[in-house]
């Protein structure tokens, strides 16, 4: 096997390991140690020795020796004696027939941790990352990142965790948003491509790719997974050589993976007639229009409006309602897009914001309104946090008014 | 996002503070420092030099040429200097408003827009 095939195995296992150690031994803290020591040693092994016949059960036996190496330190010596109460023939029989991964995902998403920990561990523990790597991603210190999982570890050891309670519906949702967050990391990085960061789009899509094939009638796990590909698939088309950012309306559709739109749009035509439907699969439907559609005046945007205002019930907050304006907008012209706006403006956590800003003075440049829309313009990219962005939008203003 | 924070002060102001007290502040700050880094949040804690050690460096025939700073002739200027990682300018002025002085002085809080990748 190469050397990239067995990189891609042994991150495939790693949850696996992670939930057969916790299983026959509990301490979640130390197992996830053992699991990283286990995964580096078979990434250096087994490419000089070759692959083990069942690689999972080697990965599992290194690791549960890695465990007893730490538990030999003074420190651990109360974990030892658990361990000797723990009756491990019995442990042992169920080991192997058993795939803990998921419940190994729901704790490193479970309530109480914050979300930034919950990101990182998830890398961690469930992607098989080092703590450098996803440092590297995340372009934080290693000591930083290393405190983020070291905490969210502990924190899971003192609220204890159970490997055989199906996990609730709004503990599912947690993971999907840690998902999410993976994601929206990845496709807002603005940094050049890093040697060492791994890319956390890939990754998030590789992780929800998995999570669907162990929860495939879960139809918000369809969902996101549709949403990630049809947004991913616009990546070739979104920044210019220079790495400067290109709006959707003037993208080269030509340059859109089509492979990955089939494949986004074949996943939420699945979901969507299940009935159940949750923000992932609308915010999914909604990028699948634009996406099968050849130009922005060529978009089905009453459809798109249809889906805002479904989006809006389902997930009510003051940035979806901005995106409903421009589709209102672009349904009954720009100035009943901005009177939905002029009736958000009174929310206090748009007042100030930049996508208000953004959305009014897009829609006063289609309205023909151009000294608003420049004003407009400058108030967006000097409230922005994101440097693209705020190029963009100043580009914009520049545009209009020379 | 990461997020700038800043104290300003001058040599009056501390001057005013009795010398005995200095420990117990610097304490303070100490163990806000610890804190924040513990829970993964803050990446850096810089404190600065007088004013008078401020230098203004411009390039003159390729070579350095320094002239006495800072650059602005303001009253007050930066004593200190925070680098945070957090997910919500909320959670960031949450923190701000735990610096040990922010009961008395304002804290400057910045987002940073950009920064470049180690590519190591």
């Amino acid at each position: 096997m190469s050397p990239t095939g067995i990189e891609d195995l042994l991150r495939e296992l790693a949850p696996q390991v992670l939930g057969a150690l916790v299983r026959r031994y509990g301490d979640f803290e130390a197992c996830e140690d053992a699991t990283q020591e286990a995964l580096l040693r078979a990434a250096t092994r087994w490419p000089a020795d070759g692959m083990p016949a069942n690689p999972r059960g080697w990965l599992v036996t290194v690791g549960s020796r890695a465990l007893v190496d730490a538990w030999r330190s003074e420190a651990a010596r109360r974990e030892r004696e658990r361990l000797v109460a723990t009756p491990e023939s019995e442990a042992l029989a169920r080991i192997d027939d058993r795939d803990d991964s998921l419940a190994m995902l729901f704790a490193c998403c479970q309530p109480g941790l914050s979300e930034p920990s919950q990101v990182a561990l998830t890398l961690r523990a469930i992607g098989g990352l080092t703590t450098a790597q996803i440092a590297a991603a995340f372009l934080v210190p290693e000591s930083t990142m290393a405190q983020r999982i070291s905490r969210a570890k502990k924190s899971i050891k003192d609220s204890g965790l159970s490997l055989d309670t199906p996990p609730e519906p709004d503990r599912l949702a947690a993971v999907l948003h840690v998902l999410y967050l993976i994601f929206s990391e990845g496709y807002a990085a603005s940094g050049g491509p890093s040697l060492t960061a791994p890319s956390l789009t890939a990754e998030a899509i590789r992780l929800t790719r998995w999570l669907h094939r162990l929860l495939p009638a879960e139809a918000e796990v369809t969902g996101l997974l549709a949403l990630m590909l049809l947004t991913d698939a616009r990546r070739p088309a979104r920044t210019t050589s220079e790495g400067a950012l290109v709006p959707l309306a003037e993208q080269d559709r030509g340059r859109w993976d089509t492979g990955l739109i089939a494949e986004g749009v074949a996943l939420v035509s699945e979901a969507l007639p299940r009935g159940r439907v949750g923000p992932y699969q609308l915010q999914a439907a909604i990028a699948a229009v634009h996406d099968e559609a050849p130009s922005v005046t060529q978009t089905d945007w009453p459809q798109i409006l249809a889906l805002y205002d479904l989006l809006v019930r389902v997930v009510p907050g003051p940035i979806v309602s901005l995106n409903r304006a421009v589709a209102v907008g672009m349904v009954h012209g720009p100035a009943a897009g901005l009177a939905e706006l002029s009736a958000l403006a009174g929310d206090a956590r748009l007042a100030d914001h930049h996508r208000l800003f953004a959305t009014r003075a897009h829609l006063r440049a289609l309205a023909g309104d151009t000294d608003g829309a420049v004003v407009d313009f400058r108030a967006a990219a000097a409230r922005t946090t994101s440097l693209p962005e705020r190029r963009y939008l100043t580009a914009r203003a520049h545009a209009l008014r020379p | 996002m990461k997020y700038l924070l800043m104290i300003y002060g001058n040599q009056e102001k501390w001057d005013s503070i009795p010398a005995e007290a200095w420990p117990e502040e610097i304490a303070k700050q100490e163990a806000f420092n610890q804190h924040y880094f513990s829970t993964g949040e803050l990446l850096g804690a810089y404190g600065l030099g007088d004013k008078v050690t401020a230098k203004l460096v411009r390039r003159k025939d390729g070579a350095a040429a320094l002239t006495d700073g800072p650059y602005l002739e303001t009253k007050e200027y930066m004593a200190s200097f925070y680098v945070l990682d957090v997910p919500s300018e909320e959670r960031a002025y949450e923190i701000a408003a735990q610096m040990p002085w922010a009961d008395q002085e304002p804290v400057e809080v910045w987002p940073i827009l950009h920064e470049s990748a180690h590519d190591a």
